[in-house]
Parts: structure tokens; sequence; C-alpha cells
């Protein structure tokens, strides 16, 4: 017997209204990841892939359609639940790091902790440990100005870990990095998804898709391709693998 | 446990951070607290000062007895245009004092009191305008006030009309300068002219309104008499049990309107006199500077409030992103909310803090350089700070809403 999918988005849908017009950000998309998946979301800008990542993250909620995660339903939750999800649920990375500046790197690690509302011991350990998982056991002290490029997005990553996260979310997280210190953070995801972590990676760039098992393209909105990432990457024209087709990634 | 825990851990990291903004940025948040500094500096200085004042005068009058009623043919305080409705008013002689002597049942003691400017010598020392004051043994018993040495009038003095004195501090320090005072008692000294014999030396008393009080010589109102004349306007000290004065007041009204043959239906033609008259009229004076400072006080905490919260608006703003991740990662609106609202109270509290410290130096200032007291309670000084911190929290509200309001989705992506 199959497990219930971790997530499960169906008919997700996202209407922004800008002065008289509706733009239909997201139209009608539907997908299942389980857990342990390293699911990769391309497409060219504008085809909505940023939208369904605010919405997978519960930054934002959807117009229709309906999202689960971890038997969770999502469109329904106050904005009080909504943040417990995001820091019970979803570990963020994003292209920009996005830490805070005046706090060093352990703290920055810690701070989802603190809005849990662990401990200051239990959380200090657990955000060394992190911190060791990522390989910067050494510069836990540091700001993020005292860091590299990539040993900041380390940071960050160590970050969206420390909470033991259902769902790593990445948003080009290799955007702001020259291309050996991105290599080093995919290898980081690749290791990750070995331990057994769940994550989704949205990213422009379909070589980076081409690595991940399993790749869903959008383009204006809808799922155009949903299948191996070498197969879905390797589609220069989104018309190859239907997004009802099979799902390599599901099966495995 | 969790809702507790988790509250406590976002109120310590909401102090942090708030900490780290205010350090990060130190020169702003002096800037942002000049207001508050300014404001509260100012009420905190003139309310120590008129602490101070209160404290000083409840001193002076101290030497009117709080349990005493002065007899008087006109109010001790009155208004510039009433003072010729009193002028024509009988003396109050000696008739009245065998009345209320004779008939008050609450009446402790009684003393008259009769005085007049006058010259006190000893050898070539010649001391022009001592109060020269006629009474009897019962004066201290009526007005409170002692001895420091020698003794007070006593009964034999005052029935015999004796030559003897009772000096104040003033007059013994010039008669006798460089002696100790006890050596003034059994000197003695010339009252107008004739020869006395000193029997005592009051206890200093200080001043009332700028005016000493221990410049005076004290004698037996019949050797008063004989040397300035009997005819003169009296007054009266009545003492009354503690919290009693208002009934001996009720008592000696028809006692004095039957001795001074007042008509029925005709108004008294004599007044009492309290401390607590000059008390009230102290506090009239008061009470207006005291609104004054509430005055500016609130107008510069509301100024300074608005300068919070314009600079609470730009560290949201500056901080936009900041916010956004925080959301990100888990924290509510209400944690958004609280960070910011503790940080403009921090600001506020130091503001308080510093304002407090600047008033109160400008209190001892004014204390140090000028006649004025200064006195500075602790309750001004909580207050000086609880008001400020108060004022953070209301103006750091909207900026606070403002940011708890963000939507992470524009707050991440804002540059």
């Amino acid at each position: 017997m199959s497990e219930a999918p971790l997530i499960s988005v169906e008919n997700l849908t996202r209407v922004y209204t800008v002065g008289e017009e509706e733009v239909r950000a997201l139209d009608g998309v539907s997908f299942d990841v389980h857990r342990g998946e390293w699911v990769a979301v391309v497409g060219q800008s504008g085809s909505g892939k940023s939208t369904l990542m605010n919405l997978i993250g519960a930054l934002d909620t959807a117009s229709a359609g309906s999202y689960r995660i971890n038997g969770q339903d999502v469109e329904h939750l106050s904005d009080d639940q909504l943040a417990d999800l995001r820091n019970n649920e979803i570990g963020f990375v994003f292209q920009t790091f996005q830490l805070l500046a005046r706090s060093t790197a352990l703290a920055n690690v810690e701070l989802p902790l603190v809005y849990r509302g662990i401990p200051r011991k239990e959380r200090r350990e657990k955000a060394v440990k992190a911190l060791e998982a990522v390989g910067l056991a050494n510069r836990m002290h540091h700001r993020p100005n005292e860091l590299s490029g990539g040993q900041r997005q380390r940071v960050a990553i160590a970050r969206a870990l420390v909470g033991n996260p259902s769902l790593l979310l990445a948003d080009e997280p290799t955007g702001n990095l020259d291309s050996a210190t991105g290599e080093e953070i995919i290898r980081l995801f690749g290791e990750l998804h070995r331990r057994g972590h769940t994550i989704m990676l949205v990213t422009h760039e379909p070589k980076l898709a081409a690595r991940c098992p399993r790749a869903i393209r959008l383009s204006d909105g809808k799922v155009v391709a949903d299948g191996p990432g070498a197969e879905v990457a390797a589609l220069g024209v989104p018309s190859g693998i239907p997004a009802g087709a099979p799902r390599a990634g599901a099966a495995a | 446990m969790k809702t507790v825990r988790r509250a406590w851990a976002e109120l310590v990291e909401s102090l942090r951070i708030a900490f780290g903004a205010l350090a990060g940025a130190r020169l702003r948040t002096f800037l942002t607290t000049l207001g508050i500094v300014i404001g509260v500096s100012t009420v905190i200085a003139i309310v120590a000062i008129i602490q101070g004042l209160d404290r000083s005068f409840e001193e002076q009058i101290q030497f009117l007895g709080a349990h005493t009623l002065y007899v008087d043919r006109h109010p001790w305080i009155q208004s510039d245009d009433t003072w010729w409705m009193y002028r024509n008013r009988k003396k109050i002689t000696v008739e009245e004092l065998r009345a209320v002597q004779r008939e008050s049942q609450l009446a402790l003691s009684v003393a008259p009191m009769v005085g007049i400017r006058g010259k006190v010598a000893r050898g070539d020392v010649e001391l022009e305008s001592v109060v020269i004051r006629g009474t009897t043994e019962e004066y201290l018993n009526a007005n409170g006030g002692g001895v420091q040495a020698g003794r007070f009038l006593v009964a034999g003095d005052v029935e015999l009309a004796r030559a003897a004195v009772v000096l104040g501090t003033d007059v013994v320090d010039r008669l006798f300068p460089g002696e100790p005072v006890a050596a003034a008692v059994g000197k003695k000294v010339l009252v107008a002219g004739r020869p006395f014999q000193v029997v005592g030396v009051m206890e200093r008393q200080g001043q009332m309104l700028g005016m000493p009080l221990d410049n005076v010589a004290i004698m037996p109102w019949i050797s008063f008499g004989r040397i300035f004349g009997g005819q003169r306007n009296m007054v009266l000290s009545v003492a009354a049990p503690p919290g009693k004065i208002a009934d001996l007041e009720s008592e000696l009204t028809p006692i004095l309107r039957k001795a001074r043959h007042v008509l029925p239906g005709k108004p008294d033609d004599f007044s009492f006199n309290r401390q607590d008259q000059f008390l009230k009229l102290y506090k009239q004076l008061t009470g207006a500077l005291y609104g004054m400072a509430i005055g500016v006080g609130l107008i510069t905490l509301v100024v300074g409030g608005i300068g919070i919260m314009n600079i609470m608006l730009v560290s949201v703003h500056e901080r936009t992103r900041e916010i956004g991740v925080r959301r990100a990662l888990g924290a509510r609106r209400s944690t958004i909310l609280l960070q910011f609202l503790i940080e403009s109270a921090a600001v506020a509290a130091l503001g308080g803090a510093l304002g407090t410290g600047l008033g109160l130096g400008v209190a001892q200032l004014v204390a140090l350089l000028s006649p004025l007291a200064a006195a500075a309670t602790p309750s001004a000084i909580v207050f000086g700070i609880a008001f400020s911190t108060a004022t953070g929290l209301l103006f750091g509200i909207w900026p606070a809403w403002r940011a708890a309001n963000l939507d992470p989705v524009e707050a991440l992506r804002y540059e």
C-alpha cells in the first residue's frame, strides 16, 4: 500500500487583480509530491513558478483549488495557523539568502526555533548541529557580511533544516552564486536528498532541473510537463510529456 | 505551557532585537529620544522645584499650629479689594480673651498676643525692628514651639508683670555674638529702653514667606502694655484638640459675638485664621504651576511621541525584508507587532530615563544657584519613566501594526 503523498495539490489557482484586469498567475495546477522526493519546478519568468512557491510555502493562499501538506488543508487556515505551518512544515531557502544582517550565523539558524518556543539551550544545540551538517561548524559566530556567498547559503540551508520540516523549499538557491559555488550547493541538496529530505527546488535553469529525479514544468500558470528531470529539462518546447502522464518520481 | 514558553522566547527575542537595533543606531536612537528627553526633563525639573517649594512652605508654616485658631479682627489672607471691609472693626481685647477662657469647653489653651516692632539693645549693640510680642505662659501650649535654653514665661512672670523676656535666636546671635546661646540666659537687655532679664531662648523657627521668625522678643503682655500701651489689637491663639478645629470654630463664634455685642442678623466682626488657609492659598498657586508643567509635559511628550512614530515608520520600512524573513520562518503577526512595540517603548523608556536624570540635574542646579528648594520624590521619577514608556507604546502602535500587517510575499521581495 502506497503512503499518502506529503503534498497534494489539486486544481490550484491563483488570480491577481491588476487594475480592472484579472491575471491568472496559476491556473488549475495539480500534482502530488511524496516523502523523500526531489522535485524541480521549472519555467520561464512569468510561468507561475514563484506564485506556486508562495502557495506551497504557505506565504500566500490560493484563489481556488486545494493544497494539503502533511495531512493539513492549507486553504482554510488562519494567518496564525499559516505562520505555525511555515514554522513546522517548511524550510525556506531563498535566492538572496535572506539572513538577518545583524545576527550571527548561529542566531540566524536558531530563529525558527525561537518562533517554536524551544528553550534556549536546546535551540543552541540544534542550531550547532544544523551548522555542522552543512559544514560551517567553524563559522558559527560570524555575521553574514563576514561570510562568502556559498557560506551564506549554507547558513540559510542550516536554518531551513534546523526545525526538521517536512519540506525543503528552495527558490533559485544558486541564482546569486558563481557556478562553482552553485555546484557545491546543488551537491549539498543531493546529499540532503539521499538522507531522505523532501525537496522542492524552483529554478529557471533547465540544467539544474535535469539533475533532479523529477521536474515539473510550468508555462502560463499551467503544468505542461511532469516527469524525470532530465526529460522535462530537455524539452525545448513544452509539449512532450503531457501533464497527466505517469510520473517517474512518484513511481520511484 | 508551550504557549507560555513560546511567548517568553518571543519576548526575550524581541528585547534582544530591540536593544540590538537601538545599539546599532546609537546616534539615531539618541536623536529620536531627544523630544522625550526634553519633555520629561522639563516636567521633572518643574515638579521637583514645586515639591521643594511645598516642603519648605510646609516647614515654614509649622510655626502656625496645625490645631490652632487665630482669632483676629480681620482675615490674614484677603484679596486687595476687601481690606476696607475690616478696617473699621473693633479691636480684639481682653474681654474676648476672658470670654473664651471662661466659656469655651473645647479650647485646650488660650493665649493673647499683642505685637509691635521695636528696639532691643545690649551694651553698644542696638537692634532696630525686632518683633516684640506680649503674651502669657499659655503661648507655647497654644502655638507650639519651645525653648532651647532657660525657660519660657511662667504664670508668675505674667501675673506680676515681671521684666522678663524670652528672645528669638536671631536676636541672641546678634546681641551675644560668638557666645553659646545659653550664655544669654540671666543677662540684662534693654527692650524699648527698659531693662529686662533674659529668662530663655526660643528654638530656631526659620522663616515664613521670607519673614524671619526668630527676630523676636517675647514678654508678659502686661509688661508689654505698660511700655507700649494697653489699647492694642490682640490676636487670640486658641488650641483645639486634634481634629476638632472646626468644632472649636463653631463653639467660639457665639462666644465672640456675645463678647463683642454683635447684634443678631449682623455679620461677624472678627475672623478665624488657620494654618490650612495658608496651605489652601499656596496649593492654589502651585496647582496652577502643576497644570502648566503637565501642559508642557503633554505637548512635548506628544511631539516626542510623533518623533518616535516617525523613526519607527522608517525603521519598519528599512526592515521590510527582515519582517518578511521572520514571517516566513514562522513569526506570527502578533510576534512582529510585539517586537516593534517593544522597540518603540524601549526608545521612549530610554528617553524617559535620560530626561529624568537631566531634569533632576536641572532641579539640583536651580536649588544650588537660587533660593528655591528642589526635592524630587521617587514617585516623580517612576512617573516620568512610566509616562514616557506609555508614550512610546502609544505612538509605536501604528508603525508596529503596519509591520505586522505586511504581506510576507511582498516583504520578502522588497528591495
